[in-house]
């Protein structure tokens, strides 16, 4: 556990002066720079980051300089009187690096934060039009989702930033940079990688639904940043909304002060030049860090198949121009600076980004992995000491991902990788399964992004891929006390070495109205959760915490709290710690052959009916083959359940004329090409579609 | 992969002097649509079947010089609903273009359409096999399944047909037809061959798209039970075998009465299907129907307005064509030939494709042979009783890759 006591301050090296035209400027160098290893920085972001945790109180309204925080001002006590800029001085304000485009007070930095639904991405939209950032005639619905998974879904995965310029009430021009954000929440990680780049958020929240669990969450998420948050209560124009509760429920549950939030409806175009008034005048201008050279956090990136790797970044210090040479303070690497831009909402070239701005940046970056989220740039020359945006990414779903072809195998890698660099939250390590061949264990951070990558692979990548049934990380301590992290059901140590088993929990928060009460408490019950403690939203709604495993959650705890509550509850969840579970391993088993691919790690308690449903699914989608399949599951050798699929006794077209041919061709031809992406165990043929049915029983 | 020698190529120009040898027409026309059927007709109105009687007078035309037909059928649809002067036109043009005097000249009838005067005059043309559409012998699934005739109608129609002279008739059954249990296919399977019919073409219910039926199935309103699917066809397999049918085919069985022995098939099998299946050459007139010429094959539209518009400018109709490479349209071949009893013997699937069955499908066969569906003969290939009911399974293995062309008009 850090405390600001212990945090450990970097101190800095005076090595050369750099030139007579700029005294000032000093060439430093840092020894764990030198020595390549970053390793020795994390105790500092560590304790910059349980820092920023204990200043959870909401930020008044004033705002203090977040991103020098104590801990850079202590760096600079370090520097010994060095002749580096003083936070705070003139010279530190516009970052030290002269002249600019647009001052520093003429800048914004924000993000959009809601619940899924809640208008997020049309309010986006409404902004970039009335900036006359796109003109009516351009508008495609829903702008800022790019990928047709997002707009399928209607929800946003990834982070895009935009640049726009608003003339305000008082005649001058802004610079307003708006930083999406993604709305789930298994991808809270990148909620607050995109909140770490701005000084504001705008907070929606529907009118007629009110504030969701999803919202709470990510309030949090933004005060934990000391953002400042303005809150816009949308879609009054719904016959059902509802905007004196909301207001109270903002005041009640989130604390946020009920006259401060702008009422608006994004769909009619209602309340739109109030926000930007309010982002104006309410969300702070970016302020210097007050370090002695460029100091760029990478928030989102892509690849450019011609450009390499295209980093999204928020330049909290100096300035990036094209030509200039850069270090990744994370990887150690150094680079020069190919071109510099902004997004409006495509991308465009500009001279440099400078201090306070947010766009993107090309430095033939090859390799994906060498551009983690959260890592920052700084000049190769005078390295500055990183931005405390640096986070461990712990992922904390795991499953295998297996090309039905072995011959794609190089293909998913390929894939893998491209994927990774658009999503660093996504990690992946080769392995191999008896049933499968060679494939990935590969780490997500909750269902939904599992989901996300697999069905991006099928479909931007056109690869066909088997998943295994999703695993977290049980620690399991041996009866020699050694504990051990296994995420993959293949790796569960023999039972009769093993002490005990932990398994990960969560806090989870359930909003739903009174009425379901009962039916959550239920719920909460069957997947082994404790409940905690409940507490009245408003007259119609209750907020229940509880403690439930992770693994619980998993599959379809979201979707039977959408179900039961037809819709109206609502569920987020903080990682909780380990507890001391009766796991067990169980296995299924075809003709008696196990198939590592279904093996899952599950609670005793639920072993022998989970082991019947796998069962009972399998023998659904296992098609007839020419002898009888037993399916059997087991758990430490002892079956708990049997099913059989019956030999199928025929195969063949009732009837085939002349006419019918060709048709019939096509027909035989497609289930050709389907048995073929079948994969055989033992001698069964097992479809693509049994492994995903089965991962859904 | 072994290169057949270049005379052997299935795409060698055959002599131009030989003519197409089967000839197949389609009569779009019901009086109601089954509910089980998904082959193109609609509701018959008089003018329009006289539009395209016209029309398909002109594409007999059209391609009479390259037809000497030694098999001709009529399918629909249902022929029997065109009326007397629909089907003397026809006799006549058929007549003046030299296309009468085939072998084997089957009209499929409703039992519903027949009429004793309709099948004297067929018969005097030519028409030597008719085949009826009777499905089932129940009068519930007979509603069930959106038949226009009753169970009566099929006694009434069989008799007429027999004093018409017909001594060569098929009836069409069905089973597995939702609703039907195995006492009702039996009762239906002894009345049928009772009737003493020369061939029985019996098949299990297809639930084709775009019919009733499949929207029925889909709807989970019915329930599929293979096992009963498969217990009706071994009881058919057995009454027809009892009563001296003999099966040549997946779905078809036939008398063989002499004198001459026993060949490939008996001698009351269809032979003009077994031309479909041994993958020769066919032209087929009228809207939807499929041609195979040469190798190449056709299909027309499947709208008689459309066929009857652009047969009317003098123009075929075609609405797609289709041309596989040698190597695909042998593996077709193959696939579908082993459909019947007989299989493939090695020489005659040489002469057809020009490709070996023993050298491109060795494994295959071996493979077929091992799992018990099929026979390595010293002269033949060919799929046991076992293997007839895989016999999709056993095409899937002798199909090759599509390669060829397709194009649409």
């Amino acid at each position: 556990m850090f405390t600001p006591d212990n945090i450990y301050y970097p101190r800095y090296y005076v090595t050369k002066k750099l030139s007579p035209k700029a005294p000032s400027l000093i060439y430093v160098s840092h020894p764990h720079f030198v020595a390549d290893n970053f390793a020795l920085f994390r105790p500092v972001l560590r304790g910059i980051v349980a820092r920023r945790c204990l200043q959870r109180e909401r930020r008044a309204d004033a705002p203090t300089n977040r991103k020098t925080g104590k801990a850079l001002s202590r760096a600079g006590e370090g520097r010994g009187g060095l002749a580096l800029p003083r936070p705070g001085s003139a010279r530190a304000r516009d970052g030290g690096w002269g002249t600019r485009t647009m001052d520093l007070a003429h800048i914004r930095n924000f993000s959009i934060i809601a619940h899924i639904d809640h208008g997020k991405t049309t309010l986006s939209d409404q902004l970039l039009l009335r900036t006359g950032t796109v003109a009516t005639r351009n508008m495609e619905a829903q702008h800022l989702d790019s990928m047709d998974l997002e707009r399928e879904r209607g929800i946003t995965i990834k982070a895009h930033p935009v640049t726009m310029t608003y003339r305000a009430g008082n005649g001058e021009d802004y610079e307003l940079n708006l930083i999406d954000t993604p709305g789930h929440v298994d991808f809270s990680y990148e909620v607050s990688r995109s909140l770490s780049a701005c000084e504001g958020a705008l907070l929606i929240v529907d009118a007629a639904q009110g504030v969701e669990a999803q919202t709470v969450a990510n309030v949090h998420l933004a005060m934990k940043q000391n953002l400042t948050i303005i809150p816009v209560i949308n879609k009054i124009d719904l016959p059902h909304a509802n905007v004196p509760l909301t207001r109270q429920q903002l005041e009640d549950i989130l604390a946020i002060p009920a006259d401060s939030a702008i009422e608006a409806s994004a769909k009619e175009g209602i309340g739109i030049e109030s926000i930007l008034e309010a982002i104006v005048a309410r969300i702070p201008p970016p302020k210097p860090t007050g370090a002695i050279s460029l100091q760029a956090l990478c928030f989102d990136s892509y690849f450019d198949t011609y450009k390499g790797v295209v980093t999204h970044v928020r330049i909290f210090n100096g300035e990036l121009r094209r030509g200039m040479q850069v270090k990744l303070l994370n990887s150690g690497k150094n680079y020069e600076v190919k071109e510099v831009g902004s997004f409006n909402p495509k991308p465009y070239e500009r001279p440099q980004l400078e201090v306070g701005e947010t766009g993107y940046v090309t430095a033939n970056i090859k390799s994906p992995k060498d551009v983690r989220m959260g890592d920052t740039f700084t000049d190769a020359r005078v390295p500055s000491p990183p931005l405390p945006g640096y986070q461990e990414i712990h992922p904390m779903v795991f499953s295998g991902i297996y090309p039905i072809n072995t011959a794609d195998y190089e293909h998913l890698k390929a894939s893998m990788a491209k994927l990774q660099l658009n999503d660093s939250a996504f990690v992946y390590q080769p392995e191999s399964s008896v049933a499968l061949g060679f494939g990935f264990h590969c780490g997500f951070l909750g269902l939904l992004h599992l989901e996300i990558v697999q069905e991006r692979l099928r479909r931007e990548y056109n690869l066909d891929i088997i998943a295994t049934y999703p695993s977290v990380i049980y620690r399991v301590r041996m009866s020699d006390s050694l504990v051990k992290e296994i995420d993959n059901p293949a790796f569960l140590p023999d039972p009769a070495f093993v002490a005990e088993i932990m398994e990960p929990t969560v806090q989870a928060f359930i909003i739903c109205p009174n009425e379901y009460i009962g039916d959550m408490m239920a719920l909460v019950s069957e997947k082994r959760g404790l409940l905690d403690h409940t507490e009245t939203v408003d007259t119609k709604r209750v907020m229940l915490t509880c403690r439930l495993p992770l693994n619980e959650i998993l599959i379809d705890f979201h979707d039977r709290i959408k179900s039961l509550t037809r819709g109206y509850g609502s569920m987020d969840y903080e990682h909780g710690g380990y507890q001391v579970s009766d796991m067990v391993k169980l296995d299924i088993l075809v003709n008696g052959e196990p198939v590592d691919a279904f093996s899952c790690i599950v609670h005793r308690s639920k072993a022998e009916s989970r082991g019947r449903a796998l069962a009972a699914k399998l023998k659904e989608v296992i098609p007839r083959q020419q002898f009888a399949v037993a399916i059997q599951a087991a758990i430490g050798g002892k079956v708990v359940a049997r099913e059989t699929v019956s030999a199928f006794r025929k195969d063949v077209t009732a009837k085939c004329y002349g006419g019918d041919i060709s048709r019939k061709r096509k027909l035989l031809e497609k289930q050709k090409e389907g048995k073929k992406r079948m994969k055989s165990i033992g001698s069964v043929n097992i479809p693509q579609q049994a492994f995903i049915e089965v991962l859904k029983a | 992969m072994m290169v057949p020698a270049r005379s052997l190529r299935p795409n060698a120009p055959k002599p131009p002097s030989a003519p197409i040898g089967h000839l197949y027409i389609h009569v779009p026309f019901c009086a109601r649509k089954c509910h089980y059927c998904a082959f193109y007709s609609e509701t018959a109105n008089a003018s329009l079947i006289d539009q395209y009687v016209t029309a398909l007078i002109r594409e007999l035309e059209l391609v009479a010089p390259d037809l000497r037909p030694r098999t001709v059928y009529f399918g629909g649809g249902t022929p029997s609903l065109l009326n007397l002067r629909q089907w003397e036109r026809i006799l006549d043009a058929m007549g003046r273009l030299d296309l009468l005097g085939a072998d084997e000249w089957t009209v499929e009838t409703n039992p519903a359409t027949v009429s004793l005067d309709k099948a004297k005059l067929l018969e005097s043309h030519g028409v030597n096999r008719i085949s009826m559409g009777v499905q089932s012998l129940d009068q519930p699934l007979l509603e069930r399944l959106g038949r226009i005739h009753t169970r009566d109608m099929v006694f009434r129609s069989f008799d007429t047909l027999r004093r018409a002279g017909f001594d060569n008739l098929n009836l069409d059954l069905m089973f597995a037809i939702p609703g039907q249990t195995m006492p009702v296919w039996r009762a239906t399977l002894r009345e049928a061959i009772a009737l003493g019919s020369e061939h029985l073409s019996s098949y299990e219910v297809i639930y084709e798209e775009d019919t009733p039926l499949f929207q029925q199935l889909k709807a989970s309103r019915l329930d599929v039970d293979d096992d009963l699917a498969c217990d009706m066809f071994e009881e058919l397999a057995a009454q027809a075998a009892a009563h001296g049918y003999r099966q040549y085919e997946v779905a078809n069985f036939a008398k063989h009465l002499g004198p001459q022995p026993l060949g490939e098939v008996p001698d009351r099998a269809c032979r003009h299907n077994v031309n479909y299946w041994r993958g020769g050459s066919f032209y087929g007139l009228g809207p939807s129907a499929t041609s195979y010429v040469r190798g190449v094959r056709t299909k027309n539209w499947s709208s008689t307005h459309l066929y009857c518009q652009l047969l009317a400018k003098g123009q075929r109709a075609f609405e797609s064509t289709e041309t596989l490479s040698p190597m695909s349209r042998a593996g077709e071949t193959a696939a579908f030939g082993l459909r019947m009893n007989a299989g493939w013997p090695f020489d005659e699937f040489l002469r057809v494709t020009g490709f070996d069955l023993r050298v491109e499908w060795r494994n295959d066969m071996a493979e077929l042979e091992r799992q018990g569906l099929a026979k390595l003969r010293p002269d033949r290939f060919q799929l046991t009783d076992r293997g007839l009911r895989f016999a999709d399974l056993a095409a899937e293995r002798f199909l090759r890759p599509f390669m060829g062309s397709r194009s649409r008009f």
